[in-house]
């Protein structure tokens, strides 16, 4: 027998979906809703910690922007690398923390507040970001050239756009855990970012005094992971007693 | 064959793919053959193009071709009488409109972006997307298109049937006879034909021998255009041995108009094919005359010639129909400079007397 063509199969199906259904209610036909965790915050403590550098600093690298004359221009004093910021009080800056295991058959929203990453230089600000899956990702360009934004995801699906200046952001999302994701742009070599994408909220990015705090915690027994770009991973065991506040400390060496 | 009946097929198919019904049209069989009458033109071919392809049933002779002319410049072919051909196709802009998207009757825009009739005539099909086989196929669209000329076509027969002037070009043209439609494409159709612009410099110095036609820089341009492991841009803007039209006609996904989500807004060749592999695909444009023609892409996305060659090198936006030879280049800062260099050899002799007036 010859097959329906599908534009007739169509409209037959249009014509059966105005008849009555005598089944059970629609919201049943969709996938249930997940059932998020919510988190008590009587009961919930805080990790908090500190990422100490130790050891000889790598020393300042100019990069060569020569690929675009625009972008050289906006970097009078030339540019240099950021893959290594120690701040002044010997902590080390992007260091990307989160909790990696301990939160297993958790469900956690995905907040609607997005995040935002920009090109603005002719460098992704900032370097590093942490993301929650689901979460939106806003990708900027506040540059007067035009940018190609490409992260090289190798767990989630890897993309690339161009983007011309004064276009709308971009808005993407991650579904799985990736840490990390490295982000280049196509068209300037020279710049870098990373994505840390979990499921929960529970992550950070360590700033200008190398801290960081995780709040709004379960109790419970957690692994804490801490990432550097340079410096590869570390993980420490926490435990998170009711309301407790827990401090943890780690050091990454130079070279 | 050009047979009557084919005609009106198609330009029912091309009333259809721009007006989306909103055409009160009926539209009446031509019953008579038409020919062009009058003193036969053999349109000369400048250096680096091939001769113009004609077909066999609208050979251009001087009267419809200045037929064809006037037509093209006359905002009589609008329903408000403030739109021409040219509007879109302007001289002054090298017959585009520099816009990113045209404006058409009432100031509406379309969606996509005035393609140059500069050499249309090569085109193996017609606009982004190829939906029209011909030149003549084509003139029928933008008059009756809404949101260009919105003027059915038989109101424009109307008006022109009225005018004394255009009954005597019509008649010189074709002989003596009513006004149809199918006389107004075939004589905008020849007036196009002699719309051809080569004599570039890159023509001078790939074809003429002339080793100084180009700057350093444009040589280095073509090199890099040329070689399939650094621009390789000739993969789809070909240049041949004794000519160059720098379109292979084919039809190929970029990743231009990729939203802000990721998805195609346009599906281009795939509205005509309704084939997978079409979808977001568009008909690969000349490049000559590129440096008079910006803003470039089907939706006027890339405003510079720079910005072009950076969306090369970054390998277009990614998506599931993207071309296999879309992919990012590694070309150098002053490479990037050489490649825009060469486009901008690419600008050639305007055509003679296809401006308006006499
Ligand atoms: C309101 C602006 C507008 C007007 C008026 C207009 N055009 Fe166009 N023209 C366009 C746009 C936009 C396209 C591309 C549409 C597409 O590909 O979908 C186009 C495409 C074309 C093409 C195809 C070129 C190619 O490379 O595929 C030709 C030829 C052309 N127009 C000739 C004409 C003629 C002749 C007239 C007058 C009868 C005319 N146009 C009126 C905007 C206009
Ligand atoms: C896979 C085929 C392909 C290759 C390779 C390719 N192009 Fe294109 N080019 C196209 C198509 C198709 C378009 C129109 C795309 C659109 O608007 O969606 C285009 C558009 C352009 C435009 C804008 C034209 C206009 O009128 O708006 C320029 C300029 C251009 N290409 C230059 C280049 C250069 C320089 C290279 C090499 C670095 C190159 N192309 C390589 C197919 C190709």
């Amino acid at each position: 027998m010859r097959k329906l063509p599908i534009w007739i199969a169509a409209a037959l199906l249009a014509g059966c979906s105005s008849a009555p259904k005598p089944e059970a209610p629609k919201a049943d036909a969709r996938p249930a809703a997940p059932v998020y965790f919510k988190v008590d915050s009587a009961t919930a403590g805080t990790v908090t910690g500190k990422i100490s550098f130790t050891g000889r600093k790598p020393a300042k690298k100019k990069i060569d922007v020569s690929e675009d004359p625009q972008c050289a221009k906006m970097h009078a004093g030339g540019l240099y690398d950021e893959a290594v910021v120690v701040n002044p009080n010997g902590t080390l800056s992007n260091v990307f923390v989160y909790i990696k295991q301990g939160l297993e058959g958790k469900t956690f929203e995905p907040p609607t507040e997005p995040v935002t990453i920009d090109q603005s230089g002719c460098w992704f600000r900032p370097r590093v970001i942490g993301i929650q899956t689901g979460q939106p990702l806003n990708v900027t360009n506040s540059d007067p050239v035009t940018h190609n934004i490409h992260p090289l995801a190798e767990i989630n699906r890897a993309w690339n756009q161009s983007q011309e200046p004064g276009s709308e952001p971009l808005k993407r999302r991650f579904k799985e855990r990736e840490v990390m994701i490295r982000v280049k742009c196509n068209i300037h070599s020279w710049m870098r970012a990373w994505i840390g994408a979990v499921e929960h909220p529970y992550f950070a990015v360590t700033g200008a005094d190398g801290t960081f705090e995780l709040k709004n915690v379960p109790p419970g027994d957690y692994m804490i992971e801490v990432w550097h770009e340079q410096y590869g991973k570390q993980e420490q065991k926490v435990t998170v007693k009711p309301s407790g506040r827990e401090e943890l400390a780690f050091t990454f060496k130079g070279e | 064959m050009f047979a009557s009946s084919r005609i009106f097929a198609v330009c029912a198919g091309a009333l259809l793919a721009f007006s989306c019904g909103t055409q009160k049209e009926t539209p009446k069989v031509v019953e008579t053959v038409v020919r062009p009458v009058g003193t036969p033109v053999e349109i000369g071919t400048p250096l680096g193009l091939p001769p113009v392809p004609i077909p066999e049933n609208n050979k251009p002779t001087a009267e419809t071709i200045a037929l064809g002319k006037k037509l093209y410049y006359d905002t009589l072919l609008s329903a408000d009488g403030t739109v021409s051909c040219a509007s879109c196709h302007s001289p002054e802009h090298g017959f585009t409109d520099g816009m990113a998207t045209s404006v058409g009757f009432a100031g509406q825009h379309g969606k996509r972006s005035a393609p140059t009739v500069l050499n249309a005539a090569y085109n193996p099909v017609q606009f982004w997307d190829g939906r029209a086989a011909t030149l003549e196929d084509q003139a029928a669209g933008p008059i009756a298109n809404p949101v260009e000329m919105n003027l059915s076509h038989s109101a424009c027969v109307d008006k022109l049937s009225g005018n004394a002037d255009y009954r005597k070009l019509f008649d010189a043209a074709f002989g003596p006879g009513p006004v149809t439609i199918q006389k107004v494409q075939m004589a905008i159709a020849s007036f196009e034909r002699t719309v051809i612009s080569g004599n570039s410099p890159f023509d001078r110095y790939q074809y003429g021998g002339d080793r100084k036609a180009m700057s350093a820089a444009a040589i280095r341009g073509l090199a890099l255009f040329k070689d399939t492991g650094k621009g390789n841009c000739v993969k789809c803007h070909t240049i041949d041995e004794k000519y160059a039209l720098f379109t292979d006609g084919k039809f190929h996904n970029l990743g231009v108009g990729v939203n802000s989500e990721g998805e195609l807004t346009d599906l281009g060749r795939y509205d005509v094919t309704h084939a997978e592999a079409d979808k977001g695909a568009f008909r690969t444009p000349t490049l000559r005359n590129i440096a008079l023609t910006a803003p470039y892409m089907h939706d006027g996305s890339a405003k510079t010639l720079r910005r072009v060659v950076d969306f090369y090198v970054g390998g277009g936006s990614s998506n599931p129909q993207l071309d296999k030879e879309i992919k990012e280049l590694h070309l150098s800062g002053p490479e990037r400079e050489d490649l825009v260099a060469f486009l901008e050899a690419l600008t050639g002799e305007m055509p003679a007397n296809a401006g308006p007036g006499k």
